[in-house]
């Protein structure tokens, strides 16, 4: 298992190291000159090219990243052209919004995902069960942002149960109660991949109910539900497990949406309004940290997967 | 009409699937005769009759422009078979060439995969997102940016299959025959992926249809005059409490499209080649 970590760790680095290049690449061809966007409309032609001789904009791309990569690695992710702050406080101004969102949601997700996947796989070709698959198909083909435009419309404008959007800290007045404000966002943000873990949960069960160990534990008289949580279920996690990493590639891409939807002062949101403030710097920084985290998620879910079924970490 | 024959052996006693196979069709039809269908031009304005509610002569309502929803809806159609159908070549040419080039040169495609890797560190809509910054707005770059996003997944999927076909008996046998690597490729390989192939575009569809939807809405996708189902939904969200049925008609037509989609790949990929089952994910 050591040897496994190990191993994966080692192969991380040069992927980390092309995405970086790939971010730093990628910011460096979108059109715009950032010299010019940072000194505004009144800046003259010499003005502008000071500052991007000051700024090292004019020297070669290659050293350019060099100077960037090893700012990166001290911690230094630049100053934001629109907040004038670090690239980084701006970051973790918008994590507290970002994380809380992503624990409820996967709350939700757990917490319909699971037993609905287990219910829908034990009464397999019954009513139950393809009303339960065709909604959470239904529900995978759903749009987030619509999803949670109406959401607002309902819970929010008419029937006045939540607020419709924004959210303040809850270390701010309110405390946690402040949580309801994620509840209509994080809702929304957990449909579609509720509806896949349920596929999931339901696919993977009805391979693991095929197995010899099943049909044993049938014969020595187990009760059904037992076979299905100890037997079937337990086996068929393995799989559902490697999902998460998906998942939560799913949850970032749905919250750069959700978060503009509900106006949540969050990372996702960060992204698409940095790309039409032409804040360079932050599109960077926020690009680098999500990519990161997700390899980082997809380590964590690999050794989970490994220490499931060591068969893995054998092969 | 191998692919027609796959396609209603698959349909064969699902009926659910059935009937989404003919809402698509529904699709492809009013996409096709939009100018005939269409009683209104998509983008006539006509100011006294904004935000009008549904009945005689706009069945769907207007917009905040006063501009027919039915109409646009119908052009809207246009616009997501456009999206679909360019977004599953451009993946599939990209996605399908490397995938099959890394699976059978296995020298090469350690390296092509290694890149396919990295970019999979992105997550979809991210991707999309900076890459449509870079280039801009416009239907074309949508396609290309859709279609590369989801040509990774393709060229892993076309990458495992190819390595497992290259190992057949099969492929030794045209081997002895004399035949070249790129015969052996495109005349005995490619032919053998042809359903799984199918059977992913039509996700790539489905999930384009999402993908671009999210981009229109928030202002990095088709250049905003152009009628799409997202950029309706972008549009007039902000009317959603004066006239919410002005965003049910196009979400709908998201939904069930996508869904319709999702249940005809479903249909397919059980119906697959049983060697390929465990290579595609879908939804």
């Amino acid at each position: 298992m050591l040897a496994y970590t190990l191993k994966r760790l080692l192969t991380l680095i040069p992927t980390l190291v092309a995405a970086s290049i790939l971010v730093f690449l990628f910011i460096h061809l979108i059109p715009g000159d950032p010299a010019a966007i940072l000194l505004g409309d009144s800046a003259t032609p010499e003005d502008i090219l000071a500052l991007t001789k000051e700024l090292g904009l004019d020297r070669p791309l290659w050293q350019q990243y060099i100077v960037w990569f090893r700012n990166v690695l001290s911690g230094d992710l630049g100053n934001s052209l629109f907040f004038d702050t670090p690239v980084l406080t701006v970051i973790a101004d918008g994590a507290e919004t970002s994380i809380l969102l992503a624990l409820l949601t996967m709350f939700w997700i757990v917490l319909f995902g699971i037993p609905i996947g287990i219910v829908s796989a034990s009464f397999k070709g019954t009513w139950i069960d393809q009303t339960t698959s065709g909604l959470a198909m239904l529900f995978a083909s759903i749009p987030t942002f619509w999803l949670g435009l109406y959401l607002i419309l309902i819970f929010a404008v008419g029937l006045g149960w939540f607020p419709s959007s924004g959210f303040p800290s809850i270390s701010d007045d309110g405390g946690l109660s402040n949580l309801r404000y994620l509840i209509l966002p994080s809702l929304t943000l957990a449909a579609p991949n509720a509806a896949l873990i349920i596929r999931l949960v339901r696919s993977s069960m009805l391979d693991v109910s095929r197995e010899d160990h099943v049909r044993t534990a049938r014969a020595k008289g187990l009760h059904p539900a037992r076979v299905a949580i100890k037997h079937v279920f337990r086996n068929a996690l393995i799989a559902v497990a490697a999902a998460f990493g998906f998942t939560f590639a799913a949850l970032i891409s749905e919250a750069v949406v959700t978060e503009t939807v509900f106006s949540l002062p969050g990372i996702g949101r960060l992204v698409v309004q940095s790309i039409l403030r032409r804040d360079y710097p932050v599109i960077q920084g926020v690009i680098l940290v999500i990519v990161l985290l997700y390899m980082f998620v997809n380590l964590l879910v690999d050794l989970a997967y490994a220490w499931l079924d060591p068969r893995v970490s054998l092969s | 009409m191998k692919f027609l024959r796959f396609v209603l052996s698959a349909l064969r006693g699902r009926k659910l699937a059935t009937i989404g196979a003919l809402w698509l069709l529904t699709i492809f039809v009013l996409g096709i005769g939009a100018p005939l269908i269409a009683p209104f031009d998509p983008l006539e304005i006509d100011p006294v009759m904004r935000l009008s509610e549904p009945g005689t002569p706009y069945f769907f309502g207007t917009d905040h422009f006063g501009r027919d929803t039915f109409s646009r809806a119908v052009y809207g159609a246009r616009m997501a078979l456009i999206i679909g159908f360019g977004s599953v070549i451009v993946s599939l040419l990209c996605g399908g060439l490397i995938g099959m080039l890394s699976g059978y040169f296995t020298g090469l495609g350690h390296y092509l995969m290694r890149v396919v890797d990295v970019l999979m560190a992105f997550p979809a809509l991210l991707l999309a997102l900076v890459l449509m910054t870079i280039l801009e707005r416009s239907v074309i770059n949508a396609i290309i940016v859709i279609g590369i996003v989801y040509a990774t997944t393709t060229a892993r999927i076309l990458f495992g299959m190819t390595l497992k076909l290259k190992n057949e008996v099969f492929i030794d046998a045209a081997r002895c025959t004399g035949a070249g690597h790129l015969a052996i490729l495109f005349k005995h390989i490619l032919p053998n992926l042809t359903s799984p192939i199918l059977v992913q575009a039509t996700f790539i569809f489905a999930f384009a249809q999402l993908q671009a939807a999210a981009l229109d809405f928030l202002g990095l996708g088709l250049p905003p005059e152009i009628p799409s189902w997202g950029n309706m939904l972008a549009e007039e969200r902000i009317y959603i409490t004066r006239a919410p049925w002005l965003l049910l008609y196009p979400g709908a037509l998201i939904i069930l499209s996508v869904f319709s989609m999702n249940l005809l790949g479903d249909a397919l990929r059980d119906r697959i080649d049983p060697r390929f089952k465990d290579d595609i994910a879908g939804v």
